[in-house]
């Protein structure tokens, strides 16, 4: 969730409270303190699936920010598009929306984001049989 | 709330041990609590874990969140970064136990001060036309790539796009002094980084006091309005992630 500014032109805002997940997943995947520096971490078992995350999410990121560019530029009105341009600037525009989600943004990331844990799970379920598979037994 | 010694524990964050926590707090596990184990002047804000030992699904990135800034809102906190795990014993035997005093020095220097993260990026469609405009060279190969075919405009068009990602470049650098040079004196500290994007201007953050945070964001305003193509997008006041030590006690 974002809100618009109250006094300022062109600033836009959120907060802490109002967080969006990009805004969430650009802190808390790449900042704060990292706890193997500090403790040898040695837990069995505990699956951190937010690297995959992050991947999708960049590319859906950059992918939303060109569509969002090309959006704002008002190619007709000029009268001196290029021909093709247009087209590709239609299938970026709709490609995401179309593809992925909801077609707001934030809705799109969070729909990436459901997905790759769809992938990431289905990919890890059978991960577990295989490793006890060639685990000996006793 | 008592549990075995190796009881796995998520962690949020770093806080002084007279730090309270604030009502309606919920866990990413299953018990949906959140506490905090202490071990003298330190105390680790921890949970529970998923019953099925994964971690990173949306509900889990946005509890992670959601607990630190609600800390963060009313207390100082060290934030961890997403997915840290350790055992009941581990928090004050290897976490907290060993550094201790270092942690409780990096509270002491974010005491009181918040982070607002900036990022700006250009509005193409206004900042476009005025690079065009306001130099004579890209004004004339614009004007001459026009009346030409495709075909034959197709080496000037590359000249235009060069000239207008330069001048575009310039631009930025100019702007992103002027923006980041507007709020240096309201704020301790700054942390500036890359532009990510051609379109993009600056992307800092910025550590604020408590007592100063209305004066930044009308600085943030102020600069704002300075400059309307600029489209500015500040989060904040949130944990201090840009400021934690993230490369270990050296």
């Amino acid at each position: 969730m974002t809100m618009m500014a109250q006094g300022g032109g062109n600033v836009e805002r959120s907060g802490g409270g109002s967080s969006g997940l990009a805004d969430v997943v650009g802190l808390i995947l790449d900042k704060g303190i990292v706890i193997d520096v500090f403790a040898r971490v040695s837990l069995v078992g505990i699956e951190v699936l937010s690297i995959d995350v992050r991947v999708v999410i960049a590319s859906v990121d950059t992918y939303l920010r060109f569509a969002e560019a090309a959006n704002r530029l008002d190619l007709y009105a000029e009268g001196v598009k290029p021909k093709g341009l247009t087209d590709m600037v239609q299938d970026i525009t709709q490609a995401p929306a179309q593809g992925i989600a909801k077609g707001k943004t934030q809705g799109a990331l969070e729909g990436a984001v459901e997905q790759i844990e769809d992938m990431v799970s289905s990919r890890r379920e059978r991960e577990p049989e295989e490793a006890s598979r060639r685990r000996p037994r006793q | 709330m008592t549990s075995p010694a190796d009881a796995p524990r998520y962690l949020y964050g770093l806080v002084s041990a007279n730090t309270p926590l604030p009502d309606g707090l919920t866990g990413l596990g299953p018990s949906g609590q959140v506490w905090k184990i202490t071990c003298d002047d330190v105390a680790a804000i921890v949970s529970d874990v998923p019953e099925d030992r994964r971690l990173g699904r949306r509900r889990h990135l946005m509890a992670h969140e959601a607990v630190v800034e609600a800390v963060a809102a009313e207390s100082t906190i060290l934030p961890m970064r997403f997915g840290a795990v350790i055992t009941e014993e581990g928090v004050t035997a290897e976490l907290l136990g060993p550094h201790r005093e270092y942690f409780a020095g990096v509270l002491e220097e974010l005491e009181g001060r918040l982070q607002y993260s900036l990022r700006g990026s250009y509005d193409l469609k206004a900042v476009l036309p005025d690079v065009i405009q306001s130099d004579a060279d890209i004004r004339a190969l614009h004007e001459r790539v026009r009346g030409l075919s495709e075909e034959a405009g197709h080496f000037d068009r590359i000249q235009l796009g060069e000239l207008i990602a330069k001048a575009l470049k310039m631009r930025r650098q100019q702007d992103a002094q002027d923006i980041i040079g507007a709020l240096v004196p309201c704020a301790a500290m700054r942390g500036v980084y890359e532009p990510e994007q051609d379109g993009d201007v600056v992307n800092a953050a910025f550590l604020v006091e408590r007592a100063r945070q209305q004066e930044f964001e009308e600085a943030v305003d102020e600069v704002g309005g300075r400059l309307p193509m600029v489209r500015l997008k500040l989060h904040g006041p949130i944990a201090p992630y840009d400021f934690v030590p993230t490369m270990g006690e050296g």
